[in-house]
């Protein structure tokens, strides 16, 4: 039977791993993200959990060493900002040996302890799948999901699931668990994705010799990466529709969530604890009658295009909210993936940036009414500037 | 404590592949063969960035992490995975590079080592980065001649001495650690036999000299090995659970002289700085006597 225990966000995302019987886990602390291997370390020392639990010297090290055991067991690490940053290096690696390790990122900025997204941003493409949450809930759901789909034969990519510093991690919310016995008819035993035993020396060395083979084209391995990432896009929105007979929980369509978006003229777009912010932004100006609605993205990576592409030839303008900055660029990283999504269609609605919450900048119910009314009024077809604005 | 065994004593099968890509000369392929033949069907290796993929195409699995940096992490991941689906029978192997031990990967190396990981590191040590063009790493010898400590006007080649590792994980107090030299494989064969079975961490670095680096004909590596044996230059003894023992001990050293200058790096040394190499390996020596034993610190 599920239960409901009212707790913070690290605490459902250690509930979130201990579900999937991890069997692997590297720590290593750092603000917010430390009181989810604290989490964790509780639930091994009091028998809940039967997983390897590793202290590791540093990140490097915890995503290392993850990936290597994640050739054999499930396998899971945690980290925030900084310590996303120090994992690069073995980040690609992780990728490049096709394993499915899960990581869960708890948003901190580059600069101070406050979340942005310039963390998983700047792992953008190291050919994770990165899926993001709006509250403790879906924190816990999407890590269970997260198992599931990097471990899809159709996909084998590791993935992170995110949520935002502070605003997610420390925060206490109702969250339902669900029964152990129905995790585990939904997220099946581990299966070893790698012949790494000894006695699977021929399959291994075959294995190894396809992979350096130098007959090989060498871009095969980013192309063949590039093809499951586009897999999971499926694979997403079957697991979140398969969490929903499960669980009776999902979210969007697993890539994004339409939030009251039926007969509008403009949506705002965004990510994270601002998309769930702007929620209520959207409630208030619909009740006065304006028609703009939400989008939030939920998988970054992959990037829904389609959907974008579908919600883009039916609103007349988009604004979206990046709380990352890729400098050199005219805009955010999403209002960049975003446009690039629109470029074929025929008629392309309007699309405005707004910079916001960089380094934990708190953003307001009021903030996002009055980038919904700049937003309209792009979709009224009057002029507004600047495209890009630091809100 | 190790007793040597001749590689006649071994079983004949081989786990190498006779061909590689290695230089002429390579100890670093000599490392690699005994390992894999005292280790055999039982390994699991790790790879990093180091010359081992050109000398090292050993029959049975392995995992090429390109992570230079990772050595004890990624092996403290497969020992953990494979003991927790109780495989404790695979041997979790690294063949790793001085600089993958010593400076980039020496975190790591620590920290496996305090945690006590089920693996067996060995280092061949060629006192260089080789695979990247023979740049000076922290086990590279004073006053060698390395691309990057030339030998110049202002320049006399290494300015430090050579880190001494083998202490340094000798006072982690590991179950097993251990010097050995391609020069003596019935040594370092003896001490890969008694390392194996051990549960826990442990280490061996093998001196295995490098003529593409070293600057001698590739014919004399084995030779060069022997006498920095025979020098003190680098002395063979192990250390279990904090007790030191050497493991050979030759009646008088060698002086150092002759086999510093055999060498292509060292061919601009004075005499000077030649006793100063002398001073440290008569030294060094002098404490391993008086600690042989006995316990190490
Ligand atoms: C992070 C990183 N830095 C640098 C390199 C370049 N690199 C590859 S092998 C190597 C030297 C390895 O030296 P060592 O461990 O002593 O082994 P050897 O080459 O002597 O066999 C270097 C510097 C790399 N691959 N990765």
């Amino acid at each position: 039977m599920a239960k409901f225990e009212v707790m913070v966000g690290n605490k459902a995302v250690a509930y979130a791993a201990k579900l999937a019987r991890v069997k692997y886990v590297s720590a290593f602390p750092i603000t917010p993200q430390t009181t989810i291997v604290q989490y964790l370390a509780d639930m091994i020392a009091n028998g809940e959990l039967d997983a390897d639990y590793v202290n590791m010297e540093g990140e490097l090290s915890c995503q290392s060493s993850a990936m290597t055991a994640a050739t054999t067991v499930r396998s899971f690490t945690a980290t925030s900002g900084p310590g996303l940053l120090y994992m690069h290096h073995p980040m690609h690696m992780t990728t490049w040996a096709r394993l499915p390790l899960v990581m869960a990122v708890v948003h901190r900025s580059t600069k101070g302890m406050q979340p942005d997204q310039m963390d998983t941003m700047s792992q953008r493409d190291t050919g994770w799948l990165m899926i993001e949450c709006q509250n403790s809930q879906e924190l816990l759901d999407t890590g269970i999901m997260s198992f599931k789909i990097a471990e899809d034969e159709r996909v084998r990519l590791p993935t992170i699931f995110m949520g935002d510093g502070y605003i997610l991690s420390y925060t206490s919310e109702p969250v339902e668990l669900p029964a152990q016995e129905e995790v585990d008819a939904f997220l099946p035993p581990y299966k070893r994705p790698y012949p790494m035993f000894p006695e699977e020396a021929k399959e291994a060395m075959a294995l190894m010799s396809q992979m350096w083979n130098p007959f090989v084209d060498p871009q095969n391995v980013w192309k063949q990466q590039q093809e499951a990432a586009m897999n999971a896009k499926t694979v997403i929105r079957e697991v979140n529709a398969e969490f929903e007979k499960w669980f009776g929980r999902s979210y969007g369509n697993g890539l994004v969530e339409e939030y009251k978006c039926e007969g509008v003229e403009a949506v705002l777009v965004a990510m994270g604890t601002i998309a769930s912010t702007a929620k209520t932004a959207i409630d208030q100006l619909q009740r006065d009658g304006r028609k703009v609605g939400l989008v939030a993205i939920k998988s970054f990576k992959p990037f829904p295009d389609d959907d974008f592409q579908r919600i883009g030839a039916d609103v007349k303008a988009m604004g979206v909210i990046d709380r990352n900055v890729s400098t050199g660029t005219l805009g955010g990283i999403t209002f960049t993936e975003l446009r690039h999504s629109l470029y074929d269609l025929d008629e392309r609605p309007m699309t405005l940036n707004f910079h916001a919450g960089m380094r934990g900048k708190e953003v307001r119910v009021e903030d996002i009414k009055r980038m919904a009314e700049k937003t309209l009024k792009a979709a009224r077809g009057e002029k507004v500037t600047p495209l890009v604005e630091w809100a | 404590m190790s007793k040597p065994v001749p590689l006649s004593k071994l079983d004949e099968k081989e786990f190498i592949v006779p061909a590689n890509s290695a230089c002429q000369g390579c100890a670093g392929s000599i490392v690699a063969r005994i390992v894999s033949k005292v280790i055999g069907e039982d390994m699991v290796r790790q790879e990093v960035a180091c010359c081992g993929p050109a000398f090292g195409n050993i029959t049975q699995p392995v995992f090429y992490g390109e992570v230079f940096e990772g050595a004890g992490a990624m092996m403290t991941g497969f020992a953990r995975a494979f003991n927790r689906l109780g495989r404790d029978d695979i041997r979790v192997t690294g063949i790793i590079g001085d600089g993958g031990t010593t400076d980039i990967g020496f975190q790591g190396l620590s920290a496996s080592a305090e945690r006590n990981e089920d693996m067996l590191w060995v280092c061949y040590d060629n006192e260089a980065y080789m695979n990247t063009g023979g740049q000076r790493s922290s086990a590279t010898t004073k006053f060698a001649a390395t691309t990057t400590t030339p030998v110049g006007e202002f320049s006399r080649g290494k300015k430090e001495r050579k880190k001494p590792l083998p202490i340094l994980v000798g006072v982690h107090r590991v179950p097993y650690m251990a010097t050995a030299s391609v020069a003596y494989p019935e040594d370092f064969i003896g001490k890969l036999q008694y390392a194996k079975p051990v549960k826990g961490f442990r280490f061996i670095q093998v001196s295995a000299p490098c003529p593409t680096g070293w600057n001698y004909d590739p014919r004399y590596s084995v030779k060069v090995a022997k006498e920095m044996v025979l020098s003190g230059l680098w002395p063979l003894y192990e250390v279990v659970e904090g007790a030191l023992r050497i493991t050979y001990k030759p009646k008088e050293l060698k002086p150092v002289k002759d086999v510093l200058r055999s060498q292509g790096r060292f061919r601009h040394i004075t005499d000077e700085e030649v006793d100063e190499i002398q001073g440290e390996v008569d030294e060094f020596w002098g404490r391993l006597q008086e600690k042989d034993g006995g316990p190490l610190f």
